[in-house]
Order: C-alpha cells, then sequence, then structure tokens
C-alpha cells in the first residue's frame, strides 16, 4: 500500500511540476518574476490542505478504481492482488442468483422511485403553499422545515418507536383503536421499504421546500399580474409562468434529491438491519467492505454505483436542460 | 328623487357584492389556515410525541398510549421526567458523549477554517508557480461526484493510523478538516476583498500568518459563520463515521463515542425504558435545534451557495 501511495503521490508531483515548469517559462517570457519568498510562502500556506486533501479526499477517490480489480481484504492489507474483472463476474454472479447484490438493486430502486416524486412534489406543493404574504406564514415554514433539522439517525430511532410492533407504538395503538392487531411493518417485506420512502420524504422535503421558495421569489410579479389581467387562470399561470421560472431550481433539486437517494443507508440500517427486503446498495456495499472487510469486491460495487448514478445524472442534466 | 332611488339601489347591491366577496375571502382565509394547522401537524407530530415521551415512566407511556394523552407530557408525575434526564446524562454518562461531540465539533471547525481558509487565502490573493494545477484539482473534485469512497477512506485510514485506543480520535477530526467546496467559498469571498488592505498591512510590516488571521477572517465574517455553522451541524450530526473508526468504550475509561454513534448503544442498554431513550434523542437533537435558531441568516446564505455548487 505504500508503495502504491508514493507512485500515486509521484504521478501527481509531476504533473504540478509540469505546470509549474510552464508557469515559470511563461513568467520568463513576459519579463516577470516569481520570487523565491513568495513561491515559499504560498507553498507553506497551501501545504496543511494539499496534505490533508491528498491522504483524505483524492486518494480515496483513485484506491476506489485500483481496488476494484483487486482482492483487497481489509485483513490482509500487504497481500493485495490485481484479479482482473472477478469482482464484477461475482456481482454479476450474485444478480443472477438473486442474491443479496439483486435485492439491493431492487430495494434502492423502489426507495428512489418512490422519494424522488414524492419529495420534490411535497416540497414544491408546499413552497407554493406558503409563498403568499399572509399572517402565520412564517410560522407554517418553520413547522414544516423543523424535521429537517433533526438527524437521520434521530429520525430512524423516533419512527421505529412510533412504528414499534408492540401494542404501545404510536401507530399500533391507534389502528387499536379501530380493532386492528398490532403489526410489525419493518419487517413486512411489503410495507417496510415504503414506509422508509415516506419518512425520508417527511424528514428531507422541508429542505427543498426553502430552496423552491428562493426560486419563486426569483420569478417577477408582473409577470403574474400581466396573466391576471389577460385573464389567465391560476393553472394556466402555474404552467406558463411558474414551471418554466422554476426550471434551474427544478433541475438542481431533482439532481440533488436523486443523488441523495441513490446513497440511502442510515435509515434502513438503524431501522431494519440488515434485511433482504430492506438492504441498499450503499448498505450491502458497507457491509461487505466494513463488516466482512472485501474491500475489493465492495470498491466494485461502489464504482458501479458512481457509474450509474454519474451518467443518469448527465442524462437529468441533458433532458431538463435541452428544452430551454 | 328617482335618481336617489336608483343611487342607492346601486349602492346596495354593491354592498351585497362586496360582502359577498368579503364572506369568500374569509372562507378562503379560513381554509387556508386549517390546511396550513393540519400540515404543521403532520410534520410535528413525531417531534411533540418525542418530547411528550420524554417526560414519562413506563407506565405512563403504556396507558397513555391510543389516547391523545400520547401528544402531552405527563402532568400528574412531573417527576419522572426529572428522573428520565437524570438517568440518561448521570448513568448512562451522555453527558460525556455531549462533551465528546462538542469537542470534536469545536476542534474541526476551528481547522477546518483555518486549513481551508489558508488555502483559499493564497489561491484568491497569491500568484505561484502551479497555481493551475490546484485549481483544476478544485474544480475537478467539486464537479466529479464521488459518493462512495467510504470503504478505501477507512482502508486508509486504518492502515494509518492502526485505529486502537485514543489515537482513533484523530480519524474523527482529520478526515473533517479539509473540504473543497469549503476552500472554494474562501476563493469567492476573498476575491471580493480589496487589494489596497493587504498592501496597507504589508507596508506596516504585517507577514502573510498575521494578515490573514487579523484582517482577512475577521473582513470574512459571514462566509466564516456560515462555514462554521454548516462545519457543526455536519459534526454533530454525523454517525456513521465515527462509528466506524472509533473503539468501544472500555469498562471505566471515557467513552470516545460522540453522541450520535453513543445512541445505538444507549439503545440497548439492558432495561432502558421508552422515555428514557426519547429523553436521549430529545437532548442530541435541542443543540442542532439552538444551532438552526441563532444562525439562521448564515444558514440562509448557505443555502444560497450550495446553488453554487450546479
Amino acid at each position: 500500500m505504500l508503495g502504491s501511495t508514493l507512485a500515486i503521490l509521484g504521478v501527481l508531483i509531476a504533473i504540478f511540476a509540469g505546470f509549474a515548469v510552464k508557469d515559470v517559462l511563461l513568467a520568463k517570457r513576459k519579463g516577470t518574476r516569481y520570487t523565491f519568498r513568495n513561491c515559499l510562502v504560498s507553498y507553506g500556506m497551501m501545504l496543511p490542505a494539499v496534505a490533508l486533501a491528498f491522504i483524505f479526499v483524492l486518494l480515496p477517490i483513485i484506491y476506489s478504481l485500483g481496488y476494484a480489480f483487486t482482492d483487497f481484504y481489509l485483513l490482509k492489507p500487504n497481500n493485495i492482488k490485481f484479479n482482473g474483472f472477478e469482482n464484477f463476474e461475482n456481482i454479476i454472479e450474485s444478480i443472477r442468483m438473486k442474491g443479496d447484490m439483486y435485492n439491493a438493486i431492487r430495494n434502492t430502486s423502489v426507495f428512489v422511485v418512490g422519494v424522488v416524486p414524492l419529495q420534490i412534489g411535497m416540497a414544491l406543493g408546499l413552497a407554493l403553499f406558503v409563498n403568499r404574504s399572509k399572517k402565520a406564514v412564517g410560522i407554517f415554514k418553520v413547522c414544516y422545515f423543523a424535521p429537517v433539522v433533526i438527524s437521520l439517525t434521530i429520525t430512524s430511532y423516533l419512527w421505529l418507536q412510533i412504528l414499534s410492533p408492540s401494542e404501545f407504538g404510536l401507530l399500533n395503538s391507534v389502528l387499536k383503536l379501530f380493532g386492528a392487531e398490532p403489526k410489525d411493518f419493518l419487517r413486512d417485506p411489503d410495507t417496510a421499504m415504503l414506509w422508509i420512502v415516506v419518512i425520508s420524504a417527511w424528514q428531507g422535503c422541508g429542505y427543498q421546500m426553502l430552496i423552491f421558495l428562493s426560486g419563486l421569489t426569483n420569478i417577477r410579479k408582473e409577470l403574474y399580474e400581466a396573466a391576471a389581467l389577460d385573464g389567465a387562470t391560476a393553472w394556466k399561470q402555474f404552467l406558463h409562468i411558474t414551471c418554466p421560472g422554476l426550471r434551474s431550481t427544478f433541475l438542481f433539486i431533482v439532481i440533488t434529491v436523486f443523488v441523495g437517494a441513490c446513497r440511502v443507508m442510515i435509515q434502513p440500517m438503524l431501522m431494519t438491519g440488515y434485511q433482504s427486503h430492506t438492504v441498499t446498495l450503499s448498505y450491502y456495499m458497507y457491509v461487505q467492505g466494513y463488516s466482512y472487510r472485501w474491500v475489493g469486491y465492495s470498491s466494485a460495487v461502489a464504482l458501479l454505483m458512481t457509474i450509474v448514478i454519474g451518467s443518469i445524472t448527465l442524462l437529468q442534466r441533458r433532458l431538463l436542460r435541452e428544452k430551454d | 328623487m328617482e335618481n336617489v332611488v336608483i343611487q342607492n339601489r346601486q349602492n346596495s347591491e354593491a354592498e351585497v357584492l362586496r360582502k359577498q366577496a368579503q364572506r369568500r375571502k374569509t372562507i378562503l382565509n379560513v381554509v387556508y389556515y386549517l390546511s396550513g394547522t393540519l400540515l404543521a401537524v403532520v410534520f410535528l407530530f413525531p417531534l411533540v410525541y418525542m418530547l411528550a415521551t420524554s417526560t414519562k415512566s413506563e407506565s405512563a407511556y403504556a396507558s397513555d398510549a391510543g389516547t391523545l394523552m400520547m401528544f402531552l407530557p405527563d402532568f400528574n408525575n412531573l417527576s419522572a421526567a426529572a428522573e428520565n434526564y437524570k438517568k440518561v446524562f448521570v448513568s448512562y454518562g451522555v453527558w460525556q458523549y455531549a462533551i465528546n461531540s462538542i469537542v470534536y465539533a469545536g476542534v474541526i471547525i476551528v481547522l477546518n477554517i483555518i486549513v481551508n481558509g489558508l488555502a483559499g487565502y493564497v489561491m484568491a490573493k497569491f500568484d505561484f508557480p502551479g497555481k493551475g494545477f490546484f485549481s483544476f484539482i478544485i474544480l475537478f473534485l467539486i464537479v466529479v461526484p464521488v459518493e462512495t469512497s467510504i470503504i478505501p477512506l477507512y482502508s486508509i485510514v486504518k492502515v494509518l493510523l492502526g485505529m486502537k485506543g485514543t489515537i482513533s480520535v484523530l480519524a474523527v477530526i482529520l478526515p473533517a478538516t479539509i473540504s473543497i467546496f469549503n476552500i472554494f467559498l474562501f476563493i469567492q469571498f476573498f476575491e471580493g476583498i480589496p487589494k489596497e488592505y493587504e498592501e496597507a498591512a504589508r507596508i506596516d510590516g504585517a507577514g502573510n500568518l498575521r494578515i490573514f488571521f487579523s484582517m482577512i477572517l475577521p473582513l470574512s465574517k459571514p462566509i466564516v459563520a456560515t462555514v462554521a455553522t454548516f462545519c457543526f451541524i455536519g459534526a454533530w450530526n454525523d454517525y456513521l463515521w465515527p462509528t466506524m473508526v472509533l473503539p468501544y468504550a472500555e469498562e471505566g475509561a471515557w467513552p470516545l463515542y460522540p453522541i450520535q454513534s453513543a445512541l445505538t448503544s444507549i439503545q440497548s442498554i439492558q432495561g432502558i425504558t421508552t422515555g428514557e431513550f426519547m429523553a436521549s434523542l430529545v437532548v442530541t437533537s435541542i443543540p442542532i435545534f439552538i444551532v438552526y435558531v441563532v444562525a439562521q441568516k448564515y444558514i440562509v446564505q448557505g443555502f444560497g451557495s450550495a446553488g453554487l455548487k450546479m
């Protein structure tokens, strides 16, 4: 591991030296010069950030690319061998056998398909709802935003209590009033993922509401006044003024919510544990890499995820931008 | 005479119309506020439930289930609330975890501002050979979505620090001190500070670090406050990474877990009551609520700069 780190460092320094030499030559041609003192001061002040960024940001990215093609097992860090596409073959095998990789893809897809429209729809609805000058609108905003403030951990544990399978859990005790038997919502394969979708949307949508609101305030008021004079209905105004005005906000929100949804992990981890009906891609990757210590295989999953998320993000950008 | 009658009739018709419009407006208002309140209930009931349950003994929790009392504190037995919170703080050691969280967050905020601020200062104000390389790396790391390098990061940290005992605290702090996006924010802000200030300070004989700490940072209060606020929220709410890198507390020793990570072990304590667990959740969320109230302005500014990411 030390050898490969030094190799990467060497390559980066070589590229940097190329840039630096080019700059020095250019300066010489122009007749200006860098003072030695100035360079030393600049590099000195950059050094902490550069060192930390190299170790904790750049290196993990480069390694996650490299590890994907190795049999890296965390307990044997000095015995790493390249094994070509074996990790990817194993992934395909797990999908074909309907193993946990298959479950992870299915559950993550269910989550993304559920939460992206739900959360964005709720956020947009709330933003339109509070986007008027009435009394108490400020209080409403604070109420709808409140769940954003608490962490995912607290959200998960709180809802775990609300959905508790005992007859004293909030939901079960209410359902009992209607004569229903206590249910274990999060162990039921049919409802567990749906609850995670609803809870995530409940927790997150206040944030997107605020972003939508700032988008709405950027739309000029005169447009609505003019449209009202021409007799446009509220629906028509929404369709022809609000929607085009919100396009860039919408693009930003779709992409961030989508990417966030693809990474979902804490909620299933804390609310259900490792279950075939709730395991998600990130969670699967984490369990393979951290609990089972198969860093190589886990990195291959991560690489696939990055490729898929990246290309879908690009596609969304293209689709939503092209209409301009 | 006839004119006056017509006038009166017109007036009263207008009056009726106005009254109708008024009534419609009132009804719409009532509908608006009713639905707004209903929505507020949907968003708040879990939080109210958490707060109310944290004041209850296990028997009150069980007897209140299924009634509206679930959302109200137990007024008959207020000492139960004090007992729950006291037990959480003292017996379950939440005060230690809370101190850990505050220390981690404090150190991360200070280091984050110094490390990324210095880098941003150099990138914004200095010219040196190879600057283009760093600009390229910063841009690359901001644009390329890297969502999944936590396992390689873990393997690096594990090999680097060995992760035994107290040294693993560094594994929590160090990766959180670097943030490419914060460097980007600092560059943007520092570029707007006029060169003359700096030149004046330099003539007075101030060194570079002196200029950075006693002039640039104080001039950049808004961006420093925004970065500090988001650092605090991030550090306080982080669960996964500290849980991965920190060891379990040994018997009798000071635990290393921050409060969020500790929730998992608190939840599995033998014989913990629902009220006590809810109290630990309340204690964990209160500092964040305070930060959101106090630093509202900077959080909104942060939202504005989040849009820059695109």
